[in-house]
């Protein structure tokens, strides 16, 4: 607040502050699994990350643009089917197969984001729903197409091959966790770069107001199919490491209407159109979610749903923009007190 | 070839012809005004040519190509830009990245547009506003920031939708000091605009629209004495013909 402070002023020092509790976040995070002895408690943490993961992959298209979208795990449910399938009857280590995965949903996202950008709100949201739904029940029927194996609602299991790290199976937890801790790291890296590119501004510009956009040069149905292909097909990288971490995939876990609200929930009550605001959410509601179910999940099943209601309610009122703004506020409270 | 020009252009919705037949053209670096009481087609005529949606009939054409019923954003590649009546700012965003937004158009570059932006600020003297959440501003700074918007996309044409509606007098006098910088930084303007002295002062020429139909096309003194402007703005009680 002193003249001394003018040129490392407040901004420069909330940046320091930032960089340094990144870093301090970022070294637990890498020696999380050191100091965890619990499976059970490491199982949750690779949960959470693989929400968080899901979250800001979601909030790419979403959280910028502000539509609702709860049909997202279509993808993470047709790439794990792809990877999965292609590993069972060809082979193909699942690390590949993953990538061609990501590239099928890439292709159902554009395929469903042309007609439904053309809806508006809850209508937008209505159509997600129903294109996610109509895939899940078709799967749910369906044990045999084209010659391919499906199985329907019993799903498929991925062959074991115990210690086979080139397939994408491991024996122990710890490298599951460093996996997609790499894959949030890098999603979140997306983030930061398209929110700083003219996609992010684009965006941003068209949840702003969108005929006001297309008057200053925004092809507004080009540049939210980009989104949504950068989106969906990260969602699908993550249905293949889901898949392979559970060594098991059928319609209703993979590709079930849950999965889309709850990663909805997280990226929105955590803070929309931000890089961290979904991991926080992630991290608030993913392992209230755990515990609710492990210690009421036989007297009281689904409690978990009504505890993200609740989550829900109180952060709309009392933190709209998520909880990325106390955390915010309090930063800048640090920097004040230096 | 015109710099600019509609030929025929119509537009009906439902039973109600907004916009019936009109024809004009503007000349490279002029400044037009177009004109008329309220419900008389302006508006649907910016529409049309910003390719907000497309005439039932008749061409548009700039510089010699043919732009009807192209979109708002390949109209804006071309070189024309547009403002809004009633100010679209994108509210959650600060002053300058809506400036940015515009600026993006011809260029992918974060610092070469991020300089362009901060061009645009010290051109309409928003510079103090840099950094405040566009849905806090006034009216009036919401009209400069949709000015300072449609000016980023480096128009060639602007088109400008009553930006002076609301304006205090020192405001509006500041407008159109900005207007005749605009134009002479070679943009060629087709202004809309009910504040006479604005658009009398400014206009090379101006375009008077009744009914959705052209009165007349000619310098704003002319039209001021013109027996047919007057009966469209007094109505026809009050003029009589042998007074003019």
């Amino acid at each position: 607040m002193s003249g001394a402070q003018i040129s490392s002023g407040p901004a420069g020092s909330s940046k320091s502050l930032k960089y340094i509790i990144g870093i301090a976040v970022f070294a637990l995070f890498l020696a999380a699994p050191l100091l965890i002895t619990s499976e059970y408690i490491l199982h949750i943490l690779i949960m959470t990350v693989y929400f968080a993961y899901l979250a800001v992959s979601w909030n790419i298209i979403c959280g910028y643009v502000g539509q609702l979208s709860l049909g997202h795990s279509i993808f993470s449910g047709i790439a794990g089917y792809v990877s999965v399938l292609l590993f069972i009857d060809t082979g193909l280590s699942p690390w590949i197969g993953m990538f061609i995965g990501g590239l099928f949903a890439m292709m159902v996202g554009v395929a469903i984001g042309y007609p439904c950008f053309r809806l508006r709100g809850p209508y937008f949201t209505l159509t997600t729903i129903a294109f996610a739904e109509l895939v899940r029940i078709w799967l749910e029927n369906t044990d045999e197409f084209l010659g391919v194996q499906l199985k329907g609602a019993m799903g498929l299991l991925v062959p074991l091959r115990g210690d086979a790290p080139a397939l994408f199976q491991f024996t122990g937890k710890e490298p599951y966790y460093y996996t997609i801790l790499a894959m949030l790291l890098i999603a979140m890296a997306i983030t930061f770069w398209v929110e700083r590119s003219r996609l992010g501004y684009y965006l941003k510009a068209i949840k702003g107001d969108q005929d006001g956009a297309e008057a200053i040069g925004v092809n507004s149905t080009k540049y939210m199919l980009t989104a949504m292909a950068i989106s969906s097909f990260l969602t699908g990288l993550g249905g293949c490491y889901y898949a392979q971490l559970f060594r098991y995939i059928n319609p209703e876990r993979n590709m079930g209407i849950d999965i889309s609200i709850e990663t909805a929930l997280m990226a929105i009550v955590g803070g929309q159109g931000t890089i961290i605001g979904p991991v926080l959410g992630a991290f608030l509601l993913t392992p209230t979610g755990e515990l609710a179910r492990s210690f009421f999940g036989g007297a009281l099943p689904g409690l978990h749903l009504v505890i993200y209601g609740l989550v829900l309610v109180l952060v709309v009122i009392f933190l709209p923009k998520g909880l990325i703004s106390p955390l915010r506020y309090l930063i800048r409270k640090g920097v004040d007190r230096k | 070839m015109a710099f600019f020009e509609i030929k025929g252009i119509s537009k009906s919705f439902g039973g109600l012809k907004a916009v019936d037949n009109l024809s004009f053209h503007i000349e490279k670096g002029e400044i037009l005004g177009l004109i008329g009481p309220n419900g008389a087609g302006k508006t649907t005529a910016f529409n049309m040519i910003a390719g907000y949606f497309p005439p039932d009939k008749g061409e548009i054409l700039f510089k010699g190509e043919n732009i009807t019923g192209q979109r708002p954003w390949t109209v804006c590649e071309k070189g024309i830009a547009r403002t809004f009546q009633l100010s679209k700012p994108f509210g959650e965003m600060t002053v300058i990245d809506n400036i940015m937004v515009g600026a993006f158009a011809r260029s992918r570059r974060r610092e070469q547009v991020y300089r362009k932006a901060e061009e645009i600020l010290e051109l309409t003297g928003m510079t103090p506003l840099r950094d405040v959440e566009a849905h806090n501003l006034t009216a009036t700074d919401r009209k400069k920031l949709e000015l300072g918007r449609a000016l980023a996309t480096d128009p060639e044409l602007l088109l400008m939708d009553e930006v002076v509606a609301g304006a205090t007098p020192q405001e509006a006098d500041a407008m159109m000091k900005l207007i005749r910088r605009i134009r002479d930084n070679n943009v060629t303007i087709l202004i809309v605009e009910h504040v006479m002295k604005v658009i009398m002062g400014l206009s090379d020429r101006v375009v008077v629209l009744n009914y959705g139909k052209k009165l007349v096309d000619c310098p704003p003194g002319e039209a001021a004495c013109n027996v047919e402007v007057l009966k469209a703005y007094l109505g026809e009680r009050y003029v009589n013909p042998s007074d003019s």
